[in-house]
């Protein structure tokens, strides 16, 4: 969700939240905001980032949670692999 | 004689002939409205008729045009192979068919030069032929936008440069506002329309519009070129089975798109319904084909779903091993291998298998240090040794049943023969811990275990802490309460010197500094020094404490004790006398005079007369919170508390709160019971806390039924504390649940009640469980005290069984 490193410090944890704040503002996207705020709260510190690493991550009640925690990527990979496809059948 | 042409024709049919010219007249006409099949049939009556030059140039007119709309069609194989009849047939006319066979051959490479080149000069309606063809096999716009054959205006190949542009830009990176705009020359009878609709779906599909990209994937012509990708489109928005077969091709652009999200997609999906169906080698196959895919995805992600996976086989009771070889799939990756041991250990725990859960941490926590991935010391390696030590049962006597010995002594002398593993000596996990790092929550949790064992080793890792760390209070005040309680109060009083001197106003450095001098004035009382017990009673008076509650009565009473105990009969009336007047309630002034004069050994003063229900009520929670506070024991006569537990109606909210802590602390929650019932009664700002005095009354009840009524309304006490701030309330609802956590009888591994099932109840259930506490005035059956249980060997466990099997396993791969 805030896309850092597990070896992130405070400052770059707090710098990744106010990044992730700009992407999804309170006023504008409220559930995204809701997220970014629980993630940031589980890592805020060093205490609770030990605690996440060592007694973490808690399993999810069903395995399609997941998958909802998990939006389908959408990645721009240029023309190439559509049109290997146009061109893969002959 | 294709398929295709024996389809029921819908072209006019062959009107008879009547003269050459209108012959050619029909045969053109037929041409030009696409009629090729009519055209051919009409020509070649003709020819058979007149077999005339006219009539053999009108026929491969005919069979030019019909091979042209096959080739339009793709029908290129048929083509072909008409085209070589022809050929064959009218050999004067070859070098007229030889061009025809050449386009339908580089037409089937994808070598679209030849028609492009014609296309330069066709005239309709062999334009629309080409255009047609192109339409179908023109898989990337650049082919048209670099045909050098068409002039550089020409304005399909203008079109065709504007879509190869917006093609590149839309699979590249999100397009600039308007950009679709360049589209609008491509008009919907272009060879290029099917490219405008892709690239718009393909813009809606990266805008997440999904509905837009779909309806723009329906628009395309399913003969299209650009058609081919409508299905793998739909694959990616999500939509089931919308992709048959998959070339490679197909599967390295979903995997570059999505980053294999899709495919992981469909095995979590495949997983789901394997594990729904209790179907474990699917399950499994599944497992092996998703663990792969996380190489692309955060490690997070990939702990997410082990603990996950991990956790629904453990409910459904399958064999663990099977699973963790898949999840275990790289052996080379030692980090995961150490990762997967540490999800199982929190698994087990979860479940409440402690015993295997320790196991798991202990090897996870060996092989982590070891390969460095934890410190040796240090919080991490520390944290992790309190996280075991958490993990045994509160009871301690359910560790001694589970390895089937009488005491704690004897399990250390097993753990000693190397008979059981260390780790199962809690003990030595703290002192561990305590060499790892040596924190304040490492010593906290020492002492509170040595507290309870060993009095002497709790007060050790005491003076250990305050040593690695003086400015603590904590260390000091175990260490006032430790010497207090085995009478060394001069030492006592050192050490609360040097905890005043840390922080003199904290309010349990106070109550220690009051409990110590009253200490000190009872004993001197007892000591018959009734001069220095009454200077430390006269001490006791000018402490802050003093003034709280009703302290001063208990110090008149001590006073009233001393005077008796002196002799001093007329000081002991006139102190009764004065306490009398202060307190305003006579049940309250016997309950404390008994109280102290039974401490002391001496006879209680006589009984009070009748007193009103009020006055009784009030009398036992004053009482109570007195005592209390000074930790005092508080002697109440039965018939005084069955009255009370009787009728409660008028007692004030602050009193049933009390009485509700005064049960619990006196070991009454028959009382306490009572006490919550009336305060739940009516709504108010203590709600929380009768709810909290309720569940704990219910934890001592007997039934399994009481203690599942506890679990609720703890729960709903733990969330109205929340929402009240009552962070105190919130804690002692946390611990209370916690503490009726117990294995659950009837599952086949030891899961626990659904205490921890941390979902807050909803506004309406917290209702509904309030109305029906309300409604129920039955005082359950409480033990009063847990009768001691005969040890008796445990029998062995049914989960055990299934974890012979993998333990088996982990042995073989450790």
């Amino acid at each position: 969700m805030l896309g850092i490193e597990e070896t992130a410090d405070d400052e770059a944890v707090r710098a990744a939240y106010l990044a992730a704040v700009r992407r999804s503002p309170p006023d504008r996207d409220p559930e995204g905001f809701r997220r970014v705020r629980e993630a940031y709260e589980a890592v805020r510190d060093e205490e609770r980032r030990l605690a996440l690493r060592l007694f973490g991550p808690a399993p999810l009640d069903r395995l399609e949670a997941l998958l909802e925690a998990m939006p389908d990527e959408r990645r721009h990979v240029g023309p190439g692999p559509w049109l290997d496809v146009l061109r893969g059948d002959r | 004689m294709s398929k295709r042409d024996k389809r029921p024709s819908h072209h006019r049919p062959v009107q008879p002939l009547t003269s050459p010219e209108e012959s050619r007249v029909r045969v053109e006409s037929l041409i030009a409205s696409g009629n090729t099949r009519g055209a051919l049939d009409l020509a070649k009556q003709f020819f058979k008729e007149a077999r005339s030059t006219e009539a053999e140039a009108l026929v491969i007119a005919a069979y030019e045009a019909r091979i042209g709309e096959m080739l339009a069609q793709g029908l290129y194989d048929e083509a072909t192979a008409l085209a070589a009849l022809v050929g064959e047939r009218f050999p004067a006319h070859r070098h007229r068919i030889v061009p025809l066979v050449r386009q339908s051959k580089a037409i089937a490479a994808g070598d679209l030069r030849p028609l492009l080149a014609e296309l330069a000069a066709a005239a309709r309606p062999r334009r629309q032929e080409i255009e047609a063809i192109l339409t179908r096999e023109l898989r990337d716009p650049r082919l048209l936008a670099d045909a050098d054959a068409l002039a550089a205006d020409e304005p399909l190949r203008r079109a065709a440069r504007a879509v190869c542009d917006l093609f590149a830009a839309v699979t590249s990176g999100p397009l600039p506002e308007g950009a679709l705009a360049a589209l609008d020359q491509v008009s919907r009878h272009s060879p290029l329309a099917p490219w405008k609709l892709l690239i718009r779906a393909l813009d809606a599909y990266y805008r997440r519009a999904d509905g837009v990209a779909l309806a723009n994937l329906d628009a395309i012509p399913p003969h299209a070129a650009p058609a081919r990708l409508v299905p793998v489109l739909r694959h990616l928005i999500g939509e089931p089975g919308a992709l048959d077969q998959r070339s490679p091709a197909v599967g390295a652009l979903i995997k570059a798109v999505s980053g294999g999200r899709t495919l992981l997609r469909q095995h979590l999906l495949r997983l789901g319904r394997a594990l729904e169906a209790r179907d474990p080698g699917t399950a499994v196959a599944a497992v092996e084909r998703i663990m792969p895919l996380f190489d692309f995805e955060p490690v997070p992600v990939k702990r997410i779903f082990t603990a996950t996976v991990l956790q629904h086989w453990y409910r459904l009771n399958l064999n663990l091993t099977p699973l963790v070889e898949a999840l275990r799939r790289d052996r080379r990756d030692l980090d995961w291998q150490r990762e997967t041991q540490r999800l199982i250990a929190l698994t087990l725990e979860r479940a409440g298998a402690w015993e295997e859960a320790l196991l798991f941490w202990d090897g996870y926590l060996t092989a982590a240090t070891r390969a460095g991935t934890l410190p040796a010391a240090g919080r991490a390696p520390a944290r992790v040794l309190l996280h075991m030590a958490e993990l045994f049962p509160a009871e301690r006597e359910a560790v001694l049943d589970r390895f089937c010995v009488a005491s704690e002594e004897d399990l250390e002398a097993l753990i000693r023969a190397g008979e059981l593993p260390e780790y199962l000596d809690r003990g030595r996990l703290l002192a561990r811990a305590r060499r790892v790092d040596p924190d304040p929550r490492v010593f906290q949790a020492l002492v509170a275990h040595w507290a309870t064992r060993d009095p002497r080793l709790a007060e050790a890792e005491a003076e250990a802490w305050r040593q690695a760390r003086p400015r603590d209070l904590e260390p000091l005040l175990h260490l006032v309460r430790a010497t207090e309680r085995r009478g060394a109060h001069r030492r006592a009083l050192d050490l609360l010197d040097r905890a005043e001197a840390i922080n003199r106003v904290h309010p349990e450095v106070r109550q220690s500094r009051f409990r110590l001098l009253l200490a000190s004035a009872e004993r001197r009382i007892r000591e018959g020094r009734f001069a220095l017990a009454l200077a430390d009673l006269d001490r006791l008076e000018k402490e802050p404490v003093a003034t709280s509650g009703d302290t001063s009565a208990y110090l008149g009473a001590v006073r009233s004790v001393a005077a008796r105990r002196s002799g001093d009969g007329a000081a002991a009336v006139r102190l009764h006398e004065e306490l009398a007047s202060r307190l305003g309630n006579g049940t309250m002034l016997a309950l404390i005079l008994s109280s102290v004069a039974e401490s002391f050994g001496l006879e209680p003063p006589d009984a009070p007369g009748p007193a009103s229900p009020a006055e009784t009520v009030q009398a036992l929670a004053r009482s109570g919170d007195l005592f209390r506070a000074l930790d005092r024991p508080l002697a109440v006569p039965p018939a005084l508390l069955a009255r009370v537990e009787h009728d409660l109606s008028g007692a004030s909210p602050a009193d049933l709160h009390s009485l509700c802590v005064g049960g619990l602390y006196m070991g009454r929650p028959a009382l306490t019971y009572a006490a919550s019932g009336e305060g739940l009664a009516s709504d108010g700002p203590l709600l929380h806390r009768f709810l909290l005095a309720r569940g704990r009354a219910l934890a001592a009840a007997a039934s399994r039924r009481e203690r599942d009524r506890a679990v609720l309304c703890l729960r709903a006490a733990r969330e109205l504390a929340g929402r009240a701030r009552d962070m105190d309330a919130v804690r002692d609802a946390s611990s209370a649940i916690d503490a009726l956590a117990r294995p659950h009888e009837t599952a086949p591994w030891p899961l626990r009640v659904p205490v921890a099932d941390t979902e807050p109840l909803a506004t309406e259930e917290i209702a509904r469980l309030i109305t029906a506490e309300r409604a129920r005035r039955q005082v359950p059956t409480f033990t009063a005290e847990k009768a001691r249980r005969k040890r008796q060997r445990a029998p062995r466990r049914p989960q055990r069984d299934l974890f012979d099997d993998f333990f088996a396993f982990l042995k073989k791969n450790r």
